[in-house]
């Protein structure tokens, strides 16, 4: 209550010289947007960045080599028996075979395109959001049904001119091989197959490169591709190994949680293949985006370090201007404390409104620069909107909580200076 | 109600001294001075500047702490009290008024004497109330709203007065409080500082040049010279060299004494 007082008090005391006060909290609201907007900067670039990891969950994707070190067919053959020992390992969602064929020709009536092929299972749900990226129909459906998931472009190719006109129809995929028949011959195989279409996705601008006019498979339909998983067949048959034992060049296997990245990578080393996570990789990009804020944050500090010695001055000035109001505040009661409450209070108070101010300001300025980037962005082809900036809430408080503090600090100064004033100077006669 | 209690001494000093040093010489400005102040006297401090009357009402206030001797208020050795004890003592024992009203001029006359309520924690309604109930008493009600600026001198004083009783403190300390005010004035401000005397029973220091105001007014009167009560100033003057019994009144030399 008493404290509450001696606000209002100094919220009096502000009011006094508006000017002055309004300039000092301006200088604390052009800090602090400068250090919201930075950082907000900083953190939206980030998240552009983390996006594509989020969105396709690649962050919980391990992907499974034979070892090379040791020569072809020297370590333990990445097989199905492999997947399955890895697929029961825990923490693991799926563990599948990595096919991918590029120049798959796929056609529809008396169109026809050359497409990069991508075996995904259908047991498991899409990782991450992958889900939204469907812009019409759905994922596969479990069983043995052969389906399709065509890219937006790979669905133009095709003559479908609203992504929902390929649901339902047939595709017919030409494929061809070479498919270890004994320990001795190969055989060239052309194989047709057809894919009813179930979902047609589209990536957004800053993930699509070659995958958007790429067809997505069920595992079980790309078996059936001949040559496929053979990858390692005649390098065994010059070995003078069976070559239909070869395995799998690449797997991949999915874990639940990013935690068990680390536990499930160690176990599958230990099987004796070789693992590459993106985790690592990802990590490695957010020590450059702390290195990043932090550098940003500090540019802020700076400035708002320099506000707080505008409200240093102006608080000093105002101990002087007050000299005798302190004195007569002594005299009738006032204790120290009460006088540094005061001035810590007013300093604060320019703070707070400062920071406020400068969220307000940092917002409106950032709104104009992501205007500018989306106009220049659009002018170089790109349709999707880019969020330049992030302002999650914790940057908020902190914003407007670290100005206040930094304030408050700032006013310690002169709020000593008001607490040593003798009365007996401040009230001899003039 | 005084007589009976006029020899219960609400403030008596022993031996008060305060020395100042300036620049290589050092200035008494009081000088082992003994008073007695009964509660609930009115009680002039008659002298010229420099005198040492302030110093003295100052020390009385516990705005300032004595070199030695001492100053006891209601039996309390206000010597003894740290820093924040003399806060609380002033707080709620001591009304202040001076010569130039020191008023704080963005406040109305009602914040003004509701400031000293605040620093003493009372809140709300009561602060409300109490200030009205001051400036009622010194005939200022219609006033609450104003600013110093837009009040004469005399009523500045008269807030100034307000804001010195509102906590009704046992003791009021005046320094030259007609000091900036015209005879009538003066008169207007001495008569209702009497009357609050006699109203509350508060027991008051009044320090002033005026003789004429401090006879028509005090139940008591002392003469400060140098420092010293101005009989025990006429008595060391005798003993004194000449040239030190000159020099008293002068204005600027406050009984100043060799390093």
């Amino acid at each position: 209550m008493r404290i509450w007082r001696i606000v209002l008090l100094a919220l009096g005391g502000l009011r006094r010289t508006p000017l002055r006060v309004g300039l000092t909290a301006l200088g604390v609201a052009i800090a602090s947007s400068a250090l919201v907007s930075m950082v907000a900067f900083a953190l939206g670039i980030q998240q552009q960045a983390e996006t594509p990891f989020r969105t396709l969950g690649l962050v919980n994707v391990i992907r499974v080599m034979p070892r090379k070190d040791k020569g072809p067919g020297q370590g333990p053959a990445l097989d199905d028996a492999a997947l399955a020992r890895m697929e029961a390992l825990a923490g693991v969602e799926a563990a599948f075979p990595d096919f991918r064929v590029r120049g798959l020709k796929i056609a529809h009536g008396d169109k026809s395109e050359s497409v990069l092929a991508i075996g995904l299972p259908r047991d498991v749900p899409l990782p991450g959001t992958a889900e939204e990226l469907l812009v019409a129909g759905e994922y596969f459906t479990p069983g043995t049904r052969p389906e399709a998931i065509l890219g937006r472009q790979a669905a133009r190719d095709l003559g479908f001119g609203a992504p929902r006109d390929a649901i339902g129809s047939t595709i017919r995929l030409e494929t061809s091989g070479l498919s270890p028949g004994d320990a001795k011959t190969f055989t060239f195989e052309r194989k047709d197959l057809e894919a009813t279409v179930v979902g047609v996705y589209d990536l957004p601008n800053l993930m699509a490169g070659r995958m958007g006019g790429a067809v997505l498979l069920p595992v079980d339909l790309m078996r059936q591709i001949p040559g496929i998983g053979s990858g390692f067949a005649l390098d065994r048959l010059m070995l003078g190994q069976d070559p239909t034992k070869a395995g799998y060049s690449e797997a991949t296997v999915r874990v639940r949680r990013h935690t068990d990245v680390a536990p499930v990578d160690r176990a599958i080393q230990a099987m004796g293949f070789r693992t590459r996570t993106l985790l690592s990789r990802l990590e490695e990009m957010r020590t450059f985006f702390v290195f990043m804020d932090v550098l940003l944050a500090a540019v802020g500090t700076v400035a708002l370090v320099v506000a707080g010695l505008g409200i240093i001055n102006t608080l000093l000035i105002s101990v002087l201007e007050r000299y005798q109001e302190i004195g007569i505040c002594k005299a009738i009661g006032a204790s120290d404390g009460d006088l540094i409450v005061l001035f810590l209070t007013e300093a604060g108070t320019i703070g707070l409104v400062g920071g406020l101010g400068g969220l307000a300001l940092g917002r409106a300025v950032c709104w104009l620069l992501e205007a500018a980037v989306n106009a220049y962005a659009r002018t170089h082809g790109v349709t999707a909107h880019l969020d330049v900036f992030a302002f999650p809430l914790w940057l908020l408080a902190a914003t407007v909580l670290f100005s206040a503090g930094i304030s408050v600090l700032a006013g310690v100064l002169p709020a000593l200076r008001a607490a040593r004033v003798d009365p007996i100077q401040a009230l001899r006669r003039e | 109600m005084k007589p009976a209690e006029s020899h219960d001494a609400f403030i008596e000093t022993r031996g008060l001294s305060r020395e100042y040093r300036v620049g290589p010489s050092v200035v008494r400005a009081l000088d082992a001075l003994d008073l007695e102040v009964p509660r609930g006297e009115l009680f002039a401090v008659l002298g010229v500047s420099g005198s040492g009357k302030s110093t003295l009402l100052h020390l009385l206030g516990g705005l300032d702490t004595p070199t030695a001797g001492s100053v006891l208020v209601n039996g309390r050795d206000l010597a003894t009290l740290t820093s924040y004890e003399r806060t609380v003592y002033r707080r709620t024992m001591v009304g202040f008024v001076f010569q130039s009203y020191y008023l704080v001029p963005s406040l109305t006359a009602e914040e003004n004497v509701a400031l000293a309520l605040t620093f003493q924690g009372t809140f709300g309604d009561a602060r409300r109330r109490r200030a009205d109930e001051a400036l009622r008493r010194v005939g200022l009600e219609h006033r609450a709203r104003h600013r110093p600026g837009q009040l004469s001198g005399g009523e500045q004083q008269r807030v100034a007065l307000a804001r010195a009783i509102v906590h009704t403190p046992p003791l009021l300390l005046a320094d030259e409080p007609t000091g900036n005010l015209d005879r009538a004035t003066a008169q207007e401000v001495t008569s209702l500082l009497q009357q609050i005397h006699r109203d509350l029973g508060t027991t008051v220091v009044l320090v002033t040049h005026d003789q004429e105001m401090a006879s028509r007014v005090a139940d008591r009167i002392v003469h400060l010279r140098d420092g010293r009560l101005a009989e025990a100033a006429a008595e060391a003057a005798e003993q004194a060299t000449p040239a030190r019994g000159t020099s008293p009144d002068a204005g600027g030399s406050p009984g100043a004494v060799g390093p």
